[in-house]
This record gives C-alpha cells, sequence and structure tokens, in this order.
C-alpha cells in the first residue's frame, strides 16, 4: 500500500475527523435503538451484547442508519443476546477484529477478502440488494463522466486525464475501475495526469466531476441512480463511460450505468470468537430477513472474483506480488529503467572517462614536474659552479693580500725556530728563550690557521638556502673581512638608514659575496687616487617595501659604454679581471628577487645598487 | 778592518709585532741589541732631526705597511740625509720595487719567509759597512778640521803643494815671493801636524775627494 500513501493520507484525515465526531453521538444512537427495540431478555437474565462491526464507507452516521434495520431484525429474532451496532473505517475496522472487539463483521467485498485471510473471517450471508442479478453479481462500479465531454467515450480516453475516487483502497470507490482500466491498457498509476482520493462520502466525487476538478470519478454502481431518485443530482448531468450492460448480455439486465465486471455484494460475516450456535441462529435470521425491513440477505456469495481483482491488482491480500514480480515491476517501470539505465550507462562510460583522463594528465604533470626539477637543478648546479668559479675568481684576485697575510705568521714561526736552533748550536739556549719563541709559534700557527680557514669558508661550495639576514650585521662583517685581506683598506663608511627589524630572506653568504665583489670593486676603482676619493660607503636604506643596499665609490666613475656591458659575462675593465664578478652579482640578487644596477654617481665615481624583498618578520 | 760594531744596533720597522719580536728574538741572540717600531712615522719621531746615526746601524723596514710604506720612509731618510744601511723585507719581491730601492741605495732585499743565515748574514754586512761609512766620516772630517785652521792663502799654498807644484810655480801662481811660499808651506805642515807634500795630498783628499782634480 506504501505506493499510495501519499495520496490517500487527505482521505485518511477526513475519515478519521468523521470517526472521532461521531463517536460522540454513538451513545445516544444506541440508547435510541435498544429503547426501540423490544428484545428484551425473556429470561430476566442479563442479555450477551453481541457487537457488529460495520464499515462506515458514507460516513458513520449514513451507515447507522442504513444498517438500523439490521440490528433491529436482530434483536427482535434472537433473543438472550444485544446486537449492537459500531462503526469503523477501514483502519479502525481491521484494528477492532485484531483486538477481537467486535463479533459481527460487516464491510465491503474488497475488505472482507483481505481480512478473511488475515483473521479467519467466514461470511454467513451476503447482501441481497435489489439490483443484484446473483449473490455474486450484485455491485459494480460506475466511472462518471459530465455528459457533454464528448471526448469520453471509453476507458482508454481516459488516458492522460484527472480521476476522482474514493480511496486507492476503495473497492468500488477506485479498485473495481483500477482493474477495468488494466485490461484495457491503462496503468491508473503511470497513465493517468492526477488521482484524487477525495475520500467520503461518495458524493463529493461526484462533485468534483460536475465542478470540473476532474474528468472523470468512480463511484459505486446506482450511486448516481439512487441519489438521482433522492433529488440530490440530475442523472442527466453525467454520463456512464464505457457501459457494460451493451457489450456483455451477462449484465445486460442490471438496473444502473455499469462500467465494471460485477460482483458479489457486501458480506456478514462471524469473527472466530463467536460461538457455532449464534452463527447459525444468526444466518438463519438474515436469509428469514423480510425484504419490507428494507434489506434483504442471501446465501453467501462466492468471493472468488474479488480474490482474483487483488491477485490482479497485487494489492490487499495480495500486495506482496507487488513486491517480488522482476516482470511486473518491469512492465510498470521500463521507461523509468530505461532512463535509470542509460543514467547509469553514461555514468559509468563518464567515470572511464575521467579516470582515463586523469591518468592521462598525471602522467603529463608528472613528467613535466620532472622536466621541470631537471631544469631547476641544471640551473641550480650551473649557478652553483658559477658562484664556485666566481669566489675563487675574487680569491685569485685577492691572493696577493692573501700571501701576505699567510706569510706573516710563516716568517715569524721562522725565525723563532731558525733563532732556537742556532742558540742551541751556540749553547746558549735559555729555558725562557725556549718557553718565549714556542708561545709565540704556538699563537702565529693558530693565526695562519685562521686565515686558511677564512678562505677555505668563503671559497666552499653552497646549497641554497634562505634565512632572515639582518642587514647592517651582514654590512659590517663584510667591512672586517676585507681589511682582513686587504692590507690598505681604505675607509668603508657604513650608513645604515633601516627602520628597526627590517630583514631580508636571504643566502647570507651570496649576499655578502656580492657585497664583497662591489666594495672590492669600489675599492679598485679609487685605487691610485688621494686618500679621501678611496673611501667606499655602504648605504642601507629601504624603498617600496624593498631594502636597497648602495655600494658608492668616489673614483673615476664609468663611460656610459661601459657602464653598458657592465653586466655582460667577461666583460672587464682591470687587468686581471676576469669579467665574472658582475654577471655572478646579477644571478645572485635576481634569484633572491631583486635587482642589480649600476649608475654614476655625483659628483664622481658609480653608485651599484641593489634590491632585495623585505622580510616581514613572523612576530 | 777594526771597526767599531760591538754597539750596533738593529732598528725594526714593521708593523706586525709578531714579526718584530720575532726579528728581535733571532738578532738579539746574535749580540745586536735590536729597536723595533710598529710604524714608519714612529722611526721618524725616534731619529728626530738627527742627520745620522751616531753609532753603527741597520734598518729592517717592511716595504707594505699601512701608512707610510718602506719605500717612503726609505725617501724621507735620504731627502734628510740619514744615512743608514737599509734592509728590505717583503712578501713577494717584485722587481720594480727591488730596482727602485736598490737605486735609491738599499742595501739588501730579503724575502719573507726569511732564511735565518741570510738575514743574519745581510745585517752583519749592512753593520759593517754602516761602521766603515762611520769610520770614512769621521776621518774626512778630521781632515776637513785640520785644514780649516789654515789662514786664505795658507789654505791656496796648501791645495797647490798637494797638487805636487814646485814653490817656484807656486810663488808665479800666487803673485808672491818664492821665500813667502816657503814659510806658508813651513806653516802649514806644522798647522797639519805633517811632514811631506804627499801627506798633505791625501789630507786634502780624505777631505775632499774631489779636491785635487
Amino acid at each position: 500500500m506504501g505506493l499510495f500513501g501519499r495520496r490517500v493520507s487527505a482521505g485518511r484525515r477526513g475519515l478519521a475527523l468523521l470517526h472521532r465526531a461521531m463517536r460522540f453521538c454513538l451513545p445516544i444512537l444506541s440508547a435510541f435503538g435498544l429503547l426501540s427495540g423490544p428484545a428484551q431478555a425473556e429470561n430476566g437474565s442479563r442479555p450477551q451484547d453481541v457487537t457488529i462491526g460495520v464499515l462506515a464507507y458514507q460516513g458513520e452516521l449514513a451507515a447507522a442508519l442504513d444498517w438500523a434495520p439490521l440490528t433491529r431484525f436482530l434483536n427482535e429474532r434472537i433473543p438472550g443476546y444485544r446486537f449492537d451496532l459500531e462503526h469503523f473505517d477501514a483502519d479502525s475496522l481491521h484494528e477492532a477484529i485484531r483486538q477481537q472487539r467486535v463479533d459481527l463483521v460487516v464491510t465491503n467485498p474488497g475488505y472482507y477478502v483481505a481480512m478473511e485471510n488475515e483473521f479467519g473471517l467466514s461470511r454467513i450471508a451476503t447482501l441481497d440488494s435489489p439490483q443484484a442479478l446473483s449473490p455474486d453479481k450484485g455491485t459494480g462500479s460506475a466511472l462518471i463522466v459530465r455528459s457533454e465531454r464528448s471526448d469520453l467515450q471509453t476507458l482508454g480516453d481516459l488516458r492522460g486525464k484527472r480521476l476522482a475516487a474514493m480511496a486507492p483502497d476503495a473497492f468500488g470507490g477506485y479498485l473495481l475501475v483500477v482493474r477495468e482500466m488494466l485490461a484495457q491498457g491503462i496503468d491508473a498509476e503511470s497513465h493517468l495526469k492526477e488521482i484524487h482520493f477525495l475520500g467520503v462520502p461518495m458524493m463529493r466525487i461526484v462533485a468534483a466531476v460536475q465542478r470540473g476538478e476532474a474528468d472523470a470519478g468512480v463511484v459505486r454502481s446506482c450511486f448516481i441512480e439512487q441519489a438521482a431518485a433522492r433529488g440530490v443530482l440530475r442523472q442527466e448531468d453525467f454520463r456512464v463511460l464505457g457501459d457494460r450492460r451493451s457489450a456483455d448480455p451477462a449484465v445486460a439486465a442490471f438496473p444502473c450505468g455499469l462500467s465494471t465486471a460485477l460482483y458479489p455484494d457486501w458480506p456478514i460475516a462471524v469473527t472466530r470468537g463467536i460461538g457455532h450456535g449464534l452463527s447459525k441462529q444468526v444466518a438463519q435470521a438474515l436469509l428469514a430477513m423480510p425484504a419490507d425491513t428494507g434489506m434483504a440477505w442471501t446465501v453467501p456469495a462466492d468471493y472468488q472474483s474479488v480474490h482474483e481483482l487483488y491477485r490482479e491488482l497485487r494489492t490487499g491480500p495480495y500486495a506482496h506480488l507487488r513486491d517480488v514480480t522482476l516482470a511486473g515491476l518491469l512492465r510498470r517501470f521500463w521507461p523509468a529503467l530505461l532512463v535509470l539505465a542509460l543514467v547509469l550507462t553514461a555514468w559509468g562510460v563518464h567515470t572511464v572517462r575521467v579516470e582515463h583522463l586523469v591518468q592521462r594528465r598525471t602522467a603529463e604533470l608528472r613528467a613535466s614536474l620532472r622536466a621541470r626539477e631537471d631544469a631547476e637543478a641544471r640551473v641550480r648546479s650551473h649557478q652553483e659552479q658559477m658562484e664556485h668559479l666566481s669566489r675563487l675568481s675574487i680569491l685569485g684576485e685577492l691572493s696577493g693580500s692573501l700571501a701576505h697575510e699567510i706569510n706573516q705568521p710563516l716568517t715569524t714561526i721562522g725565525n723563532y725556530a731558525r733563532s732556537l736552533l742556532r742558540r742551541h748550536a751556540d749553547g746558549r739556549l735559555s729555558d725562557a728563550a725556549v718557553v718565549e719563541a714556542c708561545a709565540e709559534i704556538g699563537s702565529e700557527a693558530e693565526r695562519a690557521g685562521g686565515i686558511m680557514r677564512r678562505i677555505r669558508d668563503f671559497a666552499r661550495k653552497r646549497s641554497a638556502v634562505r634565512e632572515p639576514v639582518d642587514m647592517p650585521a651582514l654590512v659590517d662583517s663584510t667591512r672586517k673581512l676585507i681589511e682582513g685581506m686587504l692590507l690598505h683598506a681604505p675607509a668603508i663608511i657604513c650608513e645604515n638608514e633601516l627602520p628597526p627589524g627590517c630583514e631580508v630572506l636571504a643566502d647570507g653568504p651570496q649576499i655578502q659575496q656580492v657585497l664583497l665583489n662591489l666594495v672590492k670593486n669600489a675599492i679598485d676603482a679609487g685605487r691610485d687616487l688621494p686618500p679621501e676619493r678611496q673611501a667606499v660607503t655602504i648605504r642601507l636604506e629601504t624603498a617600496d617595501k624593498r631594502l636597497l643596499v648602495h655600494v658608492i665609490d668616489q673614483g673615476c666613475g664609468l663611460t656610459a659604454e661601459q657602464q653598458s656591458h657592465l653586466f655582460e659575462p667577461f666583460f672587464t675593465t682591470k687587468p686581471d679581471g676576469l669579467g665574472l664578478g658582475l654577471p655572478i652579482c646579477k644571478t645572485i640578487v635576481e634569484a633572491h628577487g631583486g635587482r642589480l644596477w649600476a649608475e654614476s654617481n655625483v659628483p664622481s665615481g658609480m653608485r651599484f645598487s641593489f634590491s632585495l624583498p623585505c622580510h616581514v618578520a613572523a612576530n | 778592518m777594526s771597526l767599531q760594531t760591538e754597539n750596533a744596533v738593529v732598528y725594526v720597522v714593521d708593523d706586525d709585532p709578531a714579526l718584530c719580536r720575532s726579528l728581535r728574538f733571532l738578532l738579539e741572540a746574535e749580540d745586536w741589541p735590536v729597536r723595533l717600531f710598529g710604524s714608519a712615522e714612529a722611526f721618524l719621531d725616534e731619529i728626530g732631526s738627527r742627520a745620522g746615526p751616531g753609532q753603527p746601524c741597520c734598518l729592517l723596514l717592511d716595504i707594505r705597511m699601512p701608512a707610510m710604506s718602506g719605500l717612503e720612509l726609505q725617501q724621507v731618510l735620504r731627502e734628510r740625509g740619514f744615512e743608514a744601511p737599509i734592509l728590505f723585507m717583503t712578501g713577494h719581491a717584485d722587481v720594480s720595487m727591488a730596482v727602485q730601492a736598490m737605486k735609491c741605495g738599499a742595501c739588501d732585499f730579503i724575502e719573507k719567509p726569511f732564511d735565518d743565515q741570510a738575514i743574519i748574514d745581510a745585517v752583519a754586512k749592512a753593520i759593517e759597512r754602516c761602521a766603515s761609512m762611520l769610520d770614512e766620516a769621521q776621518r774626512r772630517d778630521g781632515a776637513r778640521a785640520a785644514l780649516a785652521h789654515l789662514s786664505p792663502r795658507e789654505q791656496e799654498v796648501a791645495h797647490l803643494v798637494a797638487r805636487g807644484l814646485p814653490n817656484k810655480l807656486i810663488a808665479a801662481e800666487l803673485g808672491i815671493s818664492e821665500k813667502t811660499v816657503h814659510i806658508h808651506r813651513q806653516h802649514v805642515m806644522e798647522k797639519a801636524g805633517i811632514s811631506s807634500a804627499a801627506e798633505l795630498a791625501r789630507l786634502f783628499l780624505r777631505a775632499d775627494p774631489e779636491a785635487l782634480d
């Protein structure tokens, strides 16, 4: 029933509301029934209560009135029992039977069949309506449309139309028509545009059709005719769709418009709790019920046709069939399944394609990454070689000074050693002399070692690193290094105009090498000039988030022609220069994201400047 | 030659204090007093306005020094007439520098690191040379002093006698009598403490090697 859940809720809610309202009225009606009936216990003992549960398909009030003759008659005919009517909607009747709160059940054929299976109900008579052709041909459904709808002639014309019905599980109010439409190739669930389940009373369905809210409505057969007889509607306003009487001689005699086959009418059934004797008594009473009571009963009909209906529709007691039949599912849902299959196939193809693309792209990416890494490694090794070469070339240019630096301690050591030997040979060697000489020899050896270490550190190859560098400190150490290497180093003036905390991320020794190179050039530019023009200035400042380092000399400057070639490899103005210093400096500075340039200084000399991006300290 | 080299002094001028001390250690073992100076300027302050060393000495100069170099000091000393033998010390002997130094009267060029025997020999030679220079100067000064005591006429006569001219020609040259020449000649011999014309000629040459040209 889950498939109907969505549409049934409105009807169910209406039914429950009615039920609640009638709970309030029932005791009054029941009391009326008791007083009106003469059936008092003849033997004076308290009569046994027999509850008749009735399905109220038109609302409880109508049901109570309809079935009142039944209780009255039974109470008259069967002494010692007090028959009492209780009205239920489909769900509450089901629940009452389960809890054995009812003894007799009057319900429509559909619900009967369902509960026959479930609770072992057993029919004892079938309602014998005046229009019934036989006990098993007592009731059907009529599909009504407005008379002027000439476009609607057969059940097949309902395709894509709106249908009004009572409830998804209503027997005469829905299911009979569904079976009939199915026979015509129309699946009510999928082929109709929409189905409105309006609940009880059935008059709502008629009204919906009349107002045009639905193209067709499902009502119990003879409902229209009876309503017209009561004067609540005009029969000529409506037409019964696909009247079976003209096509089927077996039902031609049926007095009302009929769109479906005929089925047995409502049964009355006993529950398991009721004794055999009482069952027999009631059955006998019912069959003997005179026509003037307005209600007649006949022998229990064969409800096989109802079973077939449910089996075919796979609902009610056969609802489980709906869940398991793959073929049925396929037949019902093939368009959706086809779409689903297409979607799945498309998704599969897409997945495979994406996977393939991803693999291909990944491979390409990996290859290009590897290529780039190779290129970078090549550049890096090239750069390291160049740097190394440049260090060596600077060392070469400084070698004269370095030789002097090394020579001094060597000479000193030699002097002491020789003198010790001479004194020893002359027999004049004193302990004090040995101590003095050896102390001096030791410290001079250390001095020589220190110089060697400085050269080694400077010449060693290094891989690139980026660390916060304190430029003023770097400039200072560079100045000291130069003063240590050059014997006649001119004054090197450091002007620090940096704001506090200004750092650069750089390879300190590389930047020092650049500085060293520039300062060395500046010193060379001032050589052979008066001392006041030999001074070199290193100025630090910031501009536009960049740290600028200027190395300024007051030498003779360079011509525009020379300046234009300054940064070309192997261009040099020095007799012993390699012409590699500045190109390498430029490479180093650019590798740090900076720039190296040269301009003439005023009034004389050159100004070499390089910039480095400022590093904002993390704190 | 028995020259007075015992009180000779070695002056070392070098900006490397350790090297200075090692030279003192080396040379003092050879019985030469050694005096150390850290710069050329310090040495010039020490000698002040003296025209020359009062005793035999030798200068060991480092060529490369921060302010005034060894060669510059040599120049200044020459201009002042301070005559003392100079030994240059250098790390790497370069020819042009050596030629210039030797032209300016340097005694020798010693390359660092030193061979001990070489520097000791060089210092000894320089000191000897200095002593002989001093001796020479002493005798020249004596000769000049002796000649300085003569009157102008006596000097004229003495000069001509030293050149070997007889009295007769001298009298004719000076326009005086032969007898007067003789008297001047005797006075010259007495004043200078010599007895022959040859000795007089030697005295003249000692005072001025070119006096008789």
